[in-house]
């Protein structure tokens, strides 16, 4: 829920407002400061037993200030005023020995906002129902299926950005996520580790009513008993949506955002307007979707957040920029930082996907080296399967893949009708043509 | 130094059943210089106190910011974790007896270190660094010089009587030095400086690191004309710090008791042999070759006093490491390796130095004994499965063709099944380096030290064809 600027828990505002009048008192010319309250409550199970509850009070300040563009930043986690003009005075002291930068800044006056979503108290009983359930109902239909560990969390937090222009901005939220870690065995063989991860408002809904859920369960089940191949090939990937996501993330560090770009490093720095991608590319970043709940309203430099395409149809339309990044390069500010995001579903059929493809992987899970700065990337297929002559066929161990991030945009083949939805992310498997695969 | 508050808790209110208290605070500092420009200049500080209560084998944990004199507050906290675990004990009724009682002991650890530094003197260093590469290697495509301290401090009360309180310092600097190929594309080079102590003591002069700079430039124009590596399994000696990754990543998390637990590769295999008997690997808890290690721990998050675990011994797979809870599972002594990050997280079962023992072969006569294959220098990152299969991202190596160093190669990753590849270990160089700026994910992100000698393996390498 959008309105207009209203911070329910007093304490946070009060701390806010003492950090920008000392931050006005010591002499700074500018200043901003996060702060926010949290509380998070967690079920907890591991080695076959629901084992911890825990709960976590947290208190947090951020103050940055600026003299003559010098910049100071201190972190605190306390309300105590006698340690907010100690985290204040600190902040001033290490502006004091920074070079100035003319690029620093804070954000300027606009529409003072309060957003809110979710519940502010936790149902632990329901948690506890849906953890028992979601147990049971994977021993019951995923027999093979050995959690490691589960988490189901209830985080409460609400935070307010302000800064000495009057910008006042505050987020209030309460959601469930679910985390997980586990493999299939059978006997002395095991899969590998897998996962999935989930935001969600209600916390009486049945995890495996979820057809990813089941897909991800089913899949490590099959990977069991995996097969390896001799040498190695030129051929395709069927990015699975939870693979593609850590493939997202590397393309934002390694192409769109602040440090590739003020570095210069980024292999897309004057490519804004071109074709960069496959045209059945489309990446978009979210602040508002009815079906991510994980959005997110505030940037992290004091604006509200806006839905923003980055890659559209295969050309770059924007690139991923803090305020800061925005005024040391000369390009423009993001509306959006990447966190929640889609990719857009294409026209072709799953398994009219896989069905195109003469020799490949069905890609689950990319254990990998961090990208090169030019893109490169190389690591091990997990939670992988063999595609040869458009069938799925072996579940496979020890292979690794090698390509380039750019390429891989760029010989983007096919998109998937289908998506799937983790509260974060709605992706779809996208299948790439042309990367090196090699076994034993 | 955090004053001892809990004391007047302990005195006032004593332990009712199994009870961990602990006050926590980390304190950190960043300085990051990007083309000279000042990206970040931030300090922190995150203090809070948390308690664990065990009812029946069924865990409460609360923990909130802030820690005074105020022992009301820190009952509020002990009160909150009692009734999260009576919540539990409630549903679960494991009707577990507590931990066998450890002998009550008090200690002080690492204090002589805990030296008060200014953001100043962080930056000043940096920008010594920054500037002395912006002006000896101008052609540069960009360089970035990180600062970063993190000094994390824990006051522990057990119900068994145990207080321990310590100290440990780590400091460390990041350079990363990019330039372009004969293509144009970019190619980045970072080294890692510094480790356990304080940063003053640790960094006294930029110039003592200028020697490093200039090696690692020299590298990276090797690397700007470096090859792709051949994909697939090729004879590869592994430096230190790829050994020492490979101890953690590989091996480590697979005897981890909780994932043993669950079904690692570690659990069948214990009493085996995974390894040529070569090779041993151990946890150390604070103290290695006659120095202390990169992550030194003398008591953990349980109150266990911390003691060296053996893990493989001769190549025979022969300890895991516990925590009390699973100690008393399979019956072996907890060594101190339940460890927590921050004073809002509960203490899970984690490395300290994980570290394979030194051999004797030299490492000129290892690179004498390749035919054909590669020397593999540095790492950037490492993950690994219940399965043993591992990988760690390579930024730096060689080729070795004939006995000789080659060609510098590209990026690439390595990959393989950690105990097939400690198989073929046939060379185990006699030096131990250590590296002390990594940390660990696992629920929580900690620090680790990692250490080993060069190592001569076969192993599956993600080159291009």
């Amino acid at each position: 829920m959008k309105q207009a600027f209203a911070v329910k828990d007093q304490a946070i505002l009060d701390a806010a407002e003492l950090v920008l009048d000392e931050i006005k008192a010591i002499g700074a010319d500018e200043g901003e400061t996060w702060v926010s309250r949290n509380v998070l409550t967690e079920l907890y199970y591991e080695l076959g037993k629901i084992s911890m509850v825990r709960t976590v009070f947290s208190d947090k300040v951020s103050v940055k200030l600026l003299k003559d563009k010098r910049k100071g930043t201190v972190n605190l986690n306390s309300f105590d005023p006698v340690d907010i003009k100690q985290a204040v005075a600190d902040a001033w002291q290490s502006a004091g020995a920074a070079e100035p930068d003319e690029a620093e800044g804070i954000a300027e006056l606009h529409e003072n906002l309060s957003f809110s979503a979710g519940d502010e108290q936790p149902d632990l009983d329901k948690m506890y129902g849906q953890l028992v359930d979601m147990i049971a109902d994977t021993n019951r239909d995923f027999p093979l299926i050995s959690y490691d560990s589960i988490g189901i969390e209830h985080n409460h937090n609400e935070k307010l950005y302000a800064n000495t222009n009057g910008v006042r901005l505050s987020d209030e939220v309460g959601l469930y996520q679910l985390s997980n870690m586990f493999i299939a065995r059978d006997g002395e063989r095991a899969s590998s580790f897998n996962y999935f991860g989930t935001v969600y408002k209600d916390p009486s809904e049945r995890v495996l009513e979820s057809d990813r859920v089941r897909r991800i369960l089913d899949e490590t089940q099959r990977q069991v008993e995996t097969e390896q191949f001799e040498g190695s090939f030129m051929g395709d990937l069927v990015i699975m949506p939870g693979c593609l996501e850590n493939f997202l993330w590397y393309i934002g560090d390694t192409y769109l955002q602040d440090g590739a770009l003020i570095s210069g490093t980024s292999p897309w720095k004057e490519k804004l307007g071109e074709q960069i991608a496959s045209p059945l590319v489309n990446f978009e970043l979210i602040a508002e979707h009815p079906e991510l709940p994980a959005a997110s309203n505030l940037s992290g430099d004091g604006y509200v957040a806006e839905n923003m395409p980055l890659i559209e149809d295969g050309v770059l339309k924007n690139f991923s920029l803090s305020r800061y990044g925005a005024a040391k390069t000369g390009l423009k500010r993001s509306a959006n930082s990447v966190g929640t995001f889609v990719f857009g579903n294409g026209d072709t059929p799953l398994e009219e996907l896989i069905a195109g493809v003469e020799k490949g992987i069905l890609l689950g899970r990319f254990s990998g080296g961090q990208p090169s700065p030019s893109g490169d990337l190389s690591g091990v297929a997990k939670n992988s399967f063999l595609i040869e002559n458009g069938k799925v066929t072996n579940p496979l161990s020890e292979v690794m893949i090698a390509g380039n991030l750019g390429d891989m945009l760029r010989d983007t083949v096919a998109v998937s009708r289908e998506r799937e939805n983790s509260g974060y992310w709605l992706l779809p498997w996208v299948r790439v043509k042309n990367v090196t695969i090699s076994g034993k | 130094m955090l004053q001892d508050h809990l004391h007047e808790y302990v005195r006032k209110h004593g332990f009712t059943g199994y009870t961990e208290l602990r006050a926590q605070e980390n304190r950190n500092r960043a300085v990051a210089m990007l083309n000279g420009s000042l990206v970040s200049n931030s300090s922190g500080i995150s203090r809070g106190v948390s308690a664990r209560v065990v009812k029946g084998g069924a865990y409460g944990f609360a923990s909130a910011t802030g820690y005074g004199d105020d022992v009301e507050a820190i009952a509020q906290i002990v009160r909150a974790a009692s009734d999260n675990a009576a919540f539990l004990d409630r549903h679960v009724q494991r009707g577990q007896p507590d931990f066998a009682p450890v002998q009550p002991f008090s200690r002080t650890d690492g204090f002589e270190h805990d030296v008060p530094v200014e953001q100043s003197y962080l930056l000043g260093i940096v920008d010594e660094l920054d500037s002395y590469i912006a002006e000896r290697f101008p052609s540069l495509l960009s360089r970035r010089v990180f600062a970063r301290v993190l000094n994390m401090e824990k006051l522990l009360y057990t119900s068994d009587g145990v207080v321990s309180h310590s100290f440990v310092p780590r400091s460390n600097v990041y350079i990363f030095m990019t330039t372009q190929d004969a293509d144009g594309q970019p190619v980045e080079l970072y080294k890692v400086l510094g480790g356990y102590g304080n940063f003053p003591a640790t960094f006294k002069n930029a110039e003592d690191y200028f020697g490093n700079l200039e090696k690692q430039h020299e590298l990276l124009m090797q690397k700007a004309e470096g090859v792709y590596a051949k994909p697939g399994v090729q004879t590869v000696i592994l430096d230190s710090d790829l050994a020492g990754i490979l101890a953690h990543e590989a091996v480590g998390h697979t005897v981890e008791a909780d994932f043993v637990q669950t079904g690692s590769i570690g659990g069948p295999m214990f009493g085996k042999q995974v390894a040529s008997e070569k090779v041993s690997l151990v946890d150390i808890a604070h103290t290695a070759f006659g120095e202390l290690a990169p992550v030194p721990v003398f008591v953990d998050d349980e109150g266990t006093p911390a003691l060296d675990q053996m893990l493989i011994e001769n190549g025979i797979l022969t300890g895991y490491m516990h925590n009390k809870e699973s100690a008393r599972k399979f019956g072996h002594e907890a060594n101190g390796n339940a460890r927590a990050f921050d004073f809002s997280d509960e203490p899970l079962i984690r490395m300290r130095n994980t570290c394979i023992l030194p051999g004797t072969d030299k490492f000129e006569d290892m690179i004498a004994s390749v035919e054909d294959g590669y020397l593999m220098t540095d790492m950037n990152n490492g993950q690994a499965d219940s399965t043993g299969e591992f990988m760690f991202g390579v930024p730096m190596g060689f080729e070795i063709k004939n006995g000789k160093l080659g060609r510098a190669i590209k990026d690439t990753t390595v990959s393989g099944v950690a105990f097939d590849i400690l198989k073929t270990a046939d060379m185990v160089s006699d030096t131990v380096t250590w590296t002390n700026s990594g940390m660990c994910g696992k629920k929580q992100m900690i620090p680790v030290g990692m250490g080993g000698p060069a190592i001569k393996v076969k192993i599956n390498v993600g080159g291009r064809a």
